[in-house]
C-alpha cells in the first residue's frame, strides 16, 4: 500500500509534468566488428520525484535501442534489440546515491544526484550488434528511446492511474542511420 | 403486453449484474491489495470491472429517476406512492451508509496518523546519525591508513610496487589497493575479491576532488548489507614525472556494524515513506472509502427503485384497474397476484370486475329488450289512431304519439320532457283539452273518462278521452296517460246516416200519399165548389186552397229531403268566386227586401275550383237563412265577405254571412247544422243541413255561431283548388283510415 502511495505521490500530475528526457546525441560506430553508439541524454526530474528519491524510493532508468533494415516499400523489419537498465537508489546511511547497471552487475556510487545524472547520461560504447549478422548490402537504422520509471512501482494501485500516462516519463524515439 | 415484463427482467438482471460487479471487484481489489503482483495482474480488469458496475448502476438509476420524476409530471397512478417509498428507503440506506463512511474515516486517518510519533522519527534520525558516525569513523580511519599507506608506497621504488602493495593490503585489511595512472589506467593492484571483478575506476567525481587537493573517501553500498570504504589519494610521483598518480584503497566494513547500519537504513526510509505518503494513503484509503460507499449507496438507491417498483406496481395495477372501471372499461383483468395481501386485494378486485361485467352483461340484455320493447310499443302507439299522451306527475311530457299530435293539430315532436300546460300555449285544441284534463286533476280524479268537444278555429272536434294513472317507478307520484280519439267523422257519419234514412222514409212515405191528397181537394173543389152555397163554397175553397198549398209546402218539404238524401255527381269547374257571390246578392236585393246587404270581395277575385251550382245553392241556403233570420227586423243588416287565405300550404276561400239578428240559440249551436233543427216557424230546418253537405262534399268545413255584437255568423272554408282539395281529402282520409284502423 505504501509503494501504492508513493507512487500515487511520483505520478500526480504535478509530479510528473515538470519532470522531461531528452536525447540530445547519439550516435554509433563500427568497432572491431562490432557496432557500438555512444549517447548523450539529459534528464530533468522533477522535485517532488527528486524528494521521493530521496526518501529511498528507487528510479529505473531503460535505453532501448532498435536495430531496423531500410526498406524502400515494404515496412521495415526490426534486425535486433538492445535494452540498458539501471536502477537509481539513494542510501540515507551512506547519504549517496547508487547507480546501479542491471546488465553488468556494476554500480557506482555519487555524491549527488546532479553527479548521478550526468554519469548516466554520458554512456559510450554501448555494444549493439555484430556486423556480420547484419546484411551488408542493406541500409540500417538505429533508434533509441529513454525512459525513466519507478523501480519497484506498484502497478497494484495503476487503476488509480488508469486515465493517466504520466507514471512513465519517456522521451521521443531518436534516430540515426547505422554506419556500415 | 409481454415486452414489459421482458424489459424490467432485462433492466433488473443488468442492475444485478452492475452491483455484482461492483462488489466483485471491490472485494477483488481488497483481497489482492496487499498482494502486490497478484494485484499489478488484476488491476486493469479490477478498473474495468469497477468502472463499469459503476456505470451500469448510475446509468440504470439515472433512467429510474427519469422516469420517476416523469411519472409523478403525468401523475401516473402509484407515481407518488412510489416517490415517498424510494425516498424512504434511500433515507434509510444512505443514513447507517454515512455514519459508517464518516466513522471508518476517522478511525482510518487516526489510524494513519498513529503511525508516526515524535518519538519514534527522533530516534530513527539518532539511529541513523549513531550508524552514520560509526560508518564515518571507519571512513576516517581507512583514509588515515591509506594516506599513511600512500606516504609508505611514495618513499619506495616502483620496481617492487606490486610486492608492496600486497603486503600493505593484508597489513591494512583492505579489500583491494590499486595505484591508477592519471588516465585511470591501472598501473598496479592489489586484491583479494575475485578475479572477474574488475576494480572501478576513479569517477570524475574523483578526480575532481583529488585535483583540488583533498583526498576522496566514499562509503559505497554493495548489497543489502554490506558496505565498502573507497578511498583515494594523491600518490606522490618518485620519478619526479608530472602526471598524477592515484591510489584507491577499498576496506570492508565490519559486517556487524554494516547489518546494523542497513537496519537503520532500512527503517528510516520505511519510515520517511510513510511520512512522504501519509496524506496520500490518506486520499488513497478515502478515495477506496468512497468508492465502497458510493457502489453501496447506488446499489441502495437502485435497490429501492426495485423494491418500490415491486411493492407498488400491483398496487398501480390497482389503481390503473380501479380508474379504468371507473371509466367504464370492466374488461381490465390484473395480473395475477402474488401470494401476499395485496394478492388477496386483486383477486377481488378481479373478482369484483369480473361480477360488474356480469351484472352489466345483464343490465344490456335487459336493456336490449326494455328498448325492443319500447319499440314496440313506439310502433305501435306511433300506428294507433287514438291519441296518446303519457304524462309525469308534475304533467310534463314524457311521450306522445303521432296521433296525439295529428288529432290535437299541435307540435309534440321534441316536446318532450317539457310540462303539458307550456305546450299547450298557442295551440288551442290542446289548450281545451288540458283545461279540461287539469280540472279532472283539480277534483282529485286521476282516472276519468268524458266525451270531449274542441272548438276549432272553424269547425268542431269531439274527442272521446279517457285518462288513468301510471304507477311508474314511484307509486307515491304516478304520471298520468290520456287516451282520446276524434270521433267527430264518426259522429257526423253516423249522423249522416241517420238524417238519409229518415230523408228516404220521408220521401217514400210521405210524399206518395201527398198527390192523391192533392189531387182529391182539387177534385173536391172542382165537383163541390160551384154547387155549394156561397159561403160553403167559400168555406171549401179556403180549406182545399190550404190543403193544396200545404200539400205543396210538405211535397217541397219532402223533395228538400230528397235533394238532402240524394248525392248527385259533381261538375267541377273554375269561376270567379267573387262574380258568383255578386250575382246571388243581387238577385236577394233585387227581391226588395228592406235589408242592407253589403258584400266584401276577396282582393285578388279568386278563381275557385267547384260545383257551381252546388256554391250557387249554398250561397243562396246562407243568404236565405240570413233574410228569414231578419223578417221582423225593420233595419236588417247582411254582411257577406269573401277572401282568400292559406292554410296547410294550400289556398282556400272563406266565405262569410253575417246577419244582425237574433243569432243562433245558445246551447244549440252545436246542433245547428243538424236537419230539422230550426228556430223559425217556418224553416224546414234543412238549410244548413244541407248547407254543410255541400261543404263537406267540396271537402270544406263550415262553422257557425254567435257575433258579439249580436247576429248569427256562418263561415264557410272551401279549397281554392284541386291541390287544396287534396290536402283536405287526404287530411279526412287520414283521419278514416285512423279509425278504420282503430276498428
Amino acid at each position: 500500500m505504501a509503494a501504492f502511495a508513493c507512487a500515487l505521490v511520483l505520478f500526480s500530475p504535478n509530479a510528473a509534468a515538470d519532470g522531461r528526457v531528452e536525447i540530445r546525441s547519439a550516435e554509433s560506430q563500427l568497432v572491431d566488428g562490432v557496432h557500438q553508439a555512444s549517447v548523450r541524454v539529459q534528464y530533468q526530474l522533477s522535485s517532488r520525484v527528486e524528494e521521493a528519491l530521496a526518501n529511498g524510493i528507487a528510479l529505473q532508468i531503460a535505453l532501448d535501442f532498435e536495430i531496423y533494415r531500410t526498406r524502400r516499400f515494404l515496412p521495415d523489419p526490426r534486425e535486433a534489440a538492445v535494452s540498458l537498465t539501471y536502477t537509481l537508489r539513494y542510501n540515507t546511511v551512506t547519504e549517496r546515491y547508487t547507480l546501479r547497471n542491471i546488465n553488468t552487475g556494476q554500480q557506482i556510487s555519487f555524491a549527488t544526484i546532479f553527479a548521478a545524472l550526468n554519469a548516466l547520461g554520458r554512456i559510450d560504447a554501448v555494444p549493439l550488434v555484430d556486423a556480420s549478422l547484419l546484411r551488408e548490402d542493406a541500409d540500417h537504422t538505429v533508434r533509441l528511446r529513454a525512459q525513466v520509471s519507478i523501480a519497484d512501482y506498484p502497478l497494484s494501485l495503476k487503476y488509480l492511474l488508469f486515465w493517466r500516462d504520466d507514471w512513465r516519463v519517456a522521451s521521443n524515439w531518436y534516430t540515426w542511420p547505422l554506419v556500415r | 403486453m409481454a415486452a414489459r415484463p421482458l424489459r424490467n427482467l432485462f433492466y433488473t438482471g443488468l442492475a444485478a449484474v452492475g452491483l455484482v460487479l461492483a462488489l466483485s471487484a471491490l472485494v477483488l481489489l481488497a483481497k489482492t491489495s496487499n498482494n502486490s503482483e497478484e494485484l499489478a495482474r488484476l488491476s486493469q480488469l479490477t478498473l474495468v470491472i469497477n468502472g463499469a458496475g459503476i456505470a451500469i448502476l448510475f446509468v440504470l438509476l439515472m433512467g429510474n429517476i427519469i422516469r420517476l420524476i416523469r411519472d409523478l409530471r403525468r401523475g401516473v397512478p402509484g407515481a407518488r406512492l412510489k416517490g415517498r417509498m424510494v425516498a424512504a428507503f434511500v433515507g434509510l440506506a444512505l443514513l447507517p451508509l454515512s455514519v459508517v463512511y464518516y466513522f471508518s474515516l476517522q478511525f482510518l486517518n487516526r489510524g494513519i496518523d498513529s503511525w508516526f510519533s515524535v518519538q519514534v522519527e527522533e530516534g530513527l534520525s539518532d539511529a541513523l546519525e549513531l550508524s552514520r558516525a560509526a560508518l564515518e569513523i571507519q571512513m576516517r580511519n581507512g583514509l588515515i591508513r591509506t594516506e599513511a599507506m600512500a606516504r609508505r608506497l611514495a618513499r619506495g621504488d616502483d620496481s617492487d610496487l606490486l610486492p608492496r602493495l600486497a603486503d600493505e593490503r593484508r597489513n591494512a585489511g583492505a579489500l583491494e589497493v590499486v595505484v591508477f595512472a592519471p588516465n585511470s589506467r591501472i598501473l598496479a593492484l592489489s586484491s583479494s575479491r575475485a578475479m572477474d571483478e574488475v576494480p572501478i575506476a576513479p569517477t570524475e567525481e574523483v578526480m575532481l576532488q583529488l585535483r583540488a587537493g583533498r583526498p576522496y573517501v566514499s562509503l559505497d553500498t554493495i548489497d543489502a548489507e554490506r558496505f565498502e570504504v573507497r578511498t583515494v589519494v594523491v600518490l606522490a610521483n618518485t620519478t619526479a614525472t608530472p602526471s598524477l598518480r592515484m591510489l584507491q584503497v577499498v576496506y570492508p566494513v565490519t559486517q556487524r556494524l554494516a547489518g546494523m547500519a542497513a537496519n537503520v537504513d532500512q527503517s528510516y526510509t520505511d519510515y520517511q515513506r510513510l511520512v512522504l505518503l501519509r496524506g496520500p494513503l490518506k486520499s488513497t484509503f478515502t478515495l477506496s472509502l468512497t468508492v465502497v460507499l458510493l457502489v453501496s449507496a447506488l446499489g441502495a438507491v437502485y435497490g429501492a427503485f426495485f423494491f418500490s417498483r415491486r411493492l407498488v406496481a400491483p398496487i398501480q395495477q390497482l389503481v390503473a384497474g380501479t380508474v379504468a372501471v371507473a371509466r367504464g372499461d370492466l374488461e381490465t383483468e390484473l395480473a395475477p397476484p402474488p401470494r401476499d395481501e395485496i394478492g388477496v386485494l386483486v383477486s377481488s378486485f378481479n373478482d369484483m370486475t369480473r361480477r360488474l361485467r356480469s351484472a352489466r352483461d345483464e343490465a344490456q340484455q335487459i336493456r336490449a329488450q326494455v328498448e325492443a320493447e319500447r319499440g314496440n310499443l313506439e310502433t305501435i302507439l306511433a300506428r294507433l289512431s287514438t291519441g296518446v299522451i303519457a304524462l309525469t306527475a308534475e304533467r310534463d311530457i314524457r311521450t306522445a304519439n303521432t296521433a296525439a299530435a295529428d288529432i290535437l293539430g299541435a307540435d309534440l315532436d321534441e316536446r318532450t320532457g317539457e310540462s303539458l300546460a307550456d305546450v299547450a300555449l298557442g295551440q288551442p285544441l290542446l289548450e281545451q283539452l288540458v283545461d279540461v284534463a287539469e280540472a279532472h286533476f283539480a277534483a282529485g280524479q286521476t282516472e276519468w273518462r268524458e266525451q270531449v268537444m274542441l272548438r276549432e278555429e272553424v269547425g268542431r272536434r269531439v274527442l272521446t278521452c279517457a285518462c288513468t294513472s301510471l304507477p311508474g317507478e314511484d307509486p307515491e307520484a304516478p304520471g298520468y296517460v290520456i287516451v282520446f280519439d276524434d270521433i267527430t267523422t264518426l259522429l257526423e257519419a253516423q249522423r249522416d246516416a241517420a238524417w238519409g234514412e229518415v230523408a228516404r222514409r220521408l220521401a217514400h212515405e210521405i210524399k206518395n200519399p201527398l198527390t192523391p191528397i192533392q189531387l182529391s181537394a182539387e177534385r173536391l173543389r172542382r165537383r163541390y165548389l160551384d154547387s155549394l152555397p156561397p159561403e160553403d163554397a167559400q168555406v171549401l175553397d179556403r180549406a182545399t186552397h190550404t190543403i193544396v198549398t200545404q200539400v205543396e209546402a210538405m211535397k217541397e218539404m219532402v223533395n228538400a229531403f230528397s235533394d238532402y238524401a240524394r248525392a248527385p255527381d259533381m261538375q267541377i269547374t273554375q269561376f270567379p268566386i267573387n262574380r258568383l257571390v255578386t250575382e246571388v246578392v243581387e238577385l236577394y236585393r233585387a227581391e226588395g227586401h228592406h235589408l242592407a246587404i253589403t258584400v266584401d270581395l276577396a282582393d285578388a277575385d279568386p278563381i275557385l275550383e267547384a260545383d257551381n251550382g252546388r256554391v250557387r245553392q249554398l250561397l243562396h241556403n246562407l243568404l236565405r237563412n240570413a233574410v228569414e233570420a231578419l223578417a221582423d227586423r225593420d233595419e236588417g243588416e247582411i254582411d257577406v265577405g269573401v277572401s282568400q287565405h292559406e292554410r296547410f300550404g294550400a289556398d282556400f276561400i272563406r266565405i262569410t254571412v253575417e246577419d244582425n239578428g237574433p243569432g243562433f240559440q245558445a246551447g244549440r249551436l252545436e246542433q245547428v247544422f243538424d236537419p230539422y233543427v230550426t228556430s223559425k216557424p217556418k224553416g224546414t230546418g234543412l238549410g244548413l243541413a244541407i248547407v254543410r253537405k255541400l261543404v263537406e262534399e267540396h271537402a270544406g268545413t263550415i262553422d257557425a255561431g254567435n257575433r258579439n255584437e249580436g247576429g248569427a255568423r256562418v263561415t264557410v272554408t272551401l279549397p281554392l283548388d284541386e291541390h287544396a282539395r287534396e290536402l283536405m281529402l287526404t287530411r279526412e282520409h287520414r283521419r278514416l283510415e285512423t279509425r278504420r284502423e282503430r276498428a
